[in-house]
């Protein structure tokens, strides 16, 4: 399933993707099945007592939720009527999960990218940085240039999207954890980053609003059978500044779930992988600056998990 | 005034509410209110419906009304007074008044957007260590948050845990870049809380310029259930706190002896935008009973921690091996 998070007539609402390219509202959906089909009563209310009312909810809600997904869309494709089916041009998509509780980047985690950024060595055990949740942003959304800042950077990354508590959980079994994967970018304020560093720790430089764009939609893991080998590339104004392959990731997938599942991971939380070379700050000082800039378009993407694409604009 | 939020015995996790504090009873303030409304402000057709308004499930929903709802309150609490804490109900005959045993506190916010400490603050450490330039942070993820009585557990990847004692700032009004100068206009109040690291792991983490294992773990992040409110820049700055380890006082201090401002941290913070149920906590380590660096008092299994403000109340943890019991 490719799931979304979408704006219409005023509410957030979960949906899927259908065959057609259009947004099943699956909580409209699912109500609709159990009113025609299971002859339930309050169908609304069942309906989103089973689905949960956002992604996060929908995600603790677990197998049950994804069965009731499952079914929703199928019966959707026989009867679009009423709210079930809407058009793809009349909805907003969001990020697919808007409020992640704990959005977790890896830093330093390519080796190309560890080497470009001229860090002595590669990390003993697996980097990572807390992005703000309220920095997320979707598809449809501008990336706000901030005028404090004067180095802002691109990352493309895969999202993996937590759909069970995990805690202290090994490599080996670790992507049973998974609900789904998205296309992601971690965009930072190199400069802002510097300053912060002189202190030991980073957080403003990775948090501003906007600098976590995540989508167009969650795709879920059973459609993934091994995300370790997808491409991921990503194209400033149609120029192809990132191209790499995730399996070149030095903590993999599987280890980073284990690892960050020590401080107890849970559904709704994201991990994201850390991104290959060929950022900004990668540049040498004789090249002409990669920096982004209001007017810039941004194209993040991880194969099979669709194009990521955001204007930069400036902070108003 | 110090401020709660709580579940009763019977309310699903949602039901939260609000609580006020009255000769040694919590005052259920939606309740109180829709008294207070239909007996002395006659309004009696909607007074639920404007007491869920104004007193809603969570403490930053109540901050955003601002000062309307502040004055409200202190309106609501000298009615109780005057009728009595223990005789009044609410307008239907509800309970109102409860003994602090009947309520589950919880930590106030919930899940604040920005909960952040700021780091390098202590004026012990600057006398070890270049002074800061700017006053930096770390996020304390709200899935870390407890509160008094909850024990800490010690985290199974660590083999040196401390705690520090610090005064949040809770902010009461939204704002976004917050000259130096009006920073105070959007203080509500402040918190009690105990930072609880994974010393060793942090020290590593310090190595790549992140932070995030050795300070988010379960119970790493012990809040004080009252949140204080009403005090102006003065008090606040003069509050006292006192952390202390199986007896024996490992730090004490107050806001105003921070190398940074909360003019200075709030111009900076507010960079990203700040809402009201948003803190900023300082003071991890200002010790003047040893400085961390130089006299380290580490936690053991059994440790019992104890921090306290005489305005805010007191946090009191004890240590467990991790296993002894979930969350």
């Amino acid at each position: 399933m490719k799931l979304v998070t979408f704006f219409h007539d005023e509410q957030e609402r979960i949906g899927a993707i259908d065959s057609s390219g259009n947004v099943v509202d699956l909580i409209n959906a699912y109500a609709s099945y159990l009113r025609k089909v299971e002859k339930a009563a309050a169908p609304i209310r069942l309906a989103t007592a089973t689905l949960g009312g956002d992604m996060v909810e929908f995600l603790k809600h677990g197998d049950q939720a994804m069965d009731a997904a499952r079914v929703a869309i199928k019966h959707a494709a026989g009867d679009s009527g009423g709210d079930n089916v809407i058009e793809r041009q009349r909805v907003r998509l969001m990020a697919p999960v808007p409020r992640p509780g704990a959005l977790v980047s890896a830093g330093k985690n390519f080796s190309d990218h560890v080497a470009e950024m001229s860090s002595k060595k590669g990390p003993v055990a697996p980097v990572a940085f807390l992005k703000l949740p309220g920095s997320v942003i979707g598809p449809e959304d501008d990336i706000p240039h901030p005028p404090e800042v004067k180095n802002l950077d691109y990352e493309v990354e895969l999202a993996v999207i937590i759909g069970k508590p995990c805690v202290d959980v090994g490599a080996d079994e670790a992507l049973n954890y998974v609900a789904g994967y998205a296309s992601f970018n971690d965009i930072s304020a190199r400069d802002i980053i510097r300053g912060e560093n002189k202190n030991g720790i980073h957080l403003m430089g990775k948090s501003f609003p906007g600098f976590a764009p995540m989508g167009p939609y969650l795709v879920t893991a059973d459609e993934i059978s091994e995300p370790q080998n997808l491409k991921l590339w990503l194209r400033v104004n149609g120029e192809l500044r990132q191209d790499s392959n995730l399996g070149y990731m030095i903590f993999k997938i599987r280890d980073m779930i284990a690892y960050w599942s020590q401080m107890g991971l849970n559904p709704g939380d994201v991990l994201t992988t850390g991104t290959p070379r060929g950022v900004a700050a990668g540049r040498k000082p004789d090249q002409v600056p990669w920096w982004l800039k209001p007017g810039d378009l941004v194209e993040a993407e991880v194969e099979g998990l669709g194009c990521l694409r955001n204007r930069v604009v400036a902070e108003k | 005034m110090r401020i709660y939020l709580g579940l009763l015995e019977s309310s699903l996790p949602d039901q939260t509410r609000i609580f006020g504090e009255l000769d040694g009873q919590l005052v259920d303030l939606q309740i109180a209110c829709a008294a207070y409304l239909t007996q002395a402000d006659n309004k009696q057709a909607n007074a639920y419906e404007l007491a869920s308004y104004y007193f809603p499930n969570t403490i930053a929903g109540f901050l955003e009304w601002g000062e309307p709802s502040l004055k409200l309150l202190d309106q609501i609490m000298s009615f109780v007074n005057k009728s009595g804490v223990r005789q009044l109900r609410g307008p239907g005959g509800e309970k109102l008044a409860y003994d602090s045993t009947e309520v589950r506190v919880l930590p106030p916010l919930q899940n604040p957007e920005k909960s952040f400490v700021i780091g390098f603050s202590d004026r012990a450490r600057t006398e070890a260590l270049p002074p800061a330039e700017i006053p930096t942070g770390y996020y304390k993820l709200p899935q870390t948050f407890v509160t008094t009585g909850a024990p800490v557990i010690w985290p199974k990847f660590s083999e040196d845990v401390d705690a520090d004692g610090c005064i949040a700032i809770v902010i009461g009004k939204a704002g976004k870049r917050i000259p130096p100068e009006k920073a105070w206009e959007h203080v509500a109040g402040a918190m009690l809380i105990v930072d609880i690291t994974a010393r060793d792991i942090n020290k590593r983490e310090g190595l790549t310029t992140n932070n995030l294992l050795g300070k988010n773990f379960p119970s790493s992040t012990c809040i004080a259930p009252a949140l204080l409110i009403g005090k102006d820049k003065k008090d606040l700055l003069a509050l006292e706190v006192e952390l202390s380890l199986d007896g024996s006082v490992k730090q004490k201090f107050a806001l105003r002896d921070c190398v940074f401002t909360v003019e200075q941290i709030i111009a900076r913070w507010s960079i990203l935008g700040i809402k009201p149920g948003d803190w900023l906590a300082i003071g991890a380590s200002m010790a003047r009973q040893g400085d961390r660096l130089q006299n380290p008092m580490p936690l053991k299994i059994g440790s019992t921690i104890r921090c306290a403000a005489p305005a805010i109340g007191e946090l009191s943890h004890q240590v467990i091996a991790a296993g002894g019991m979930r969350r």
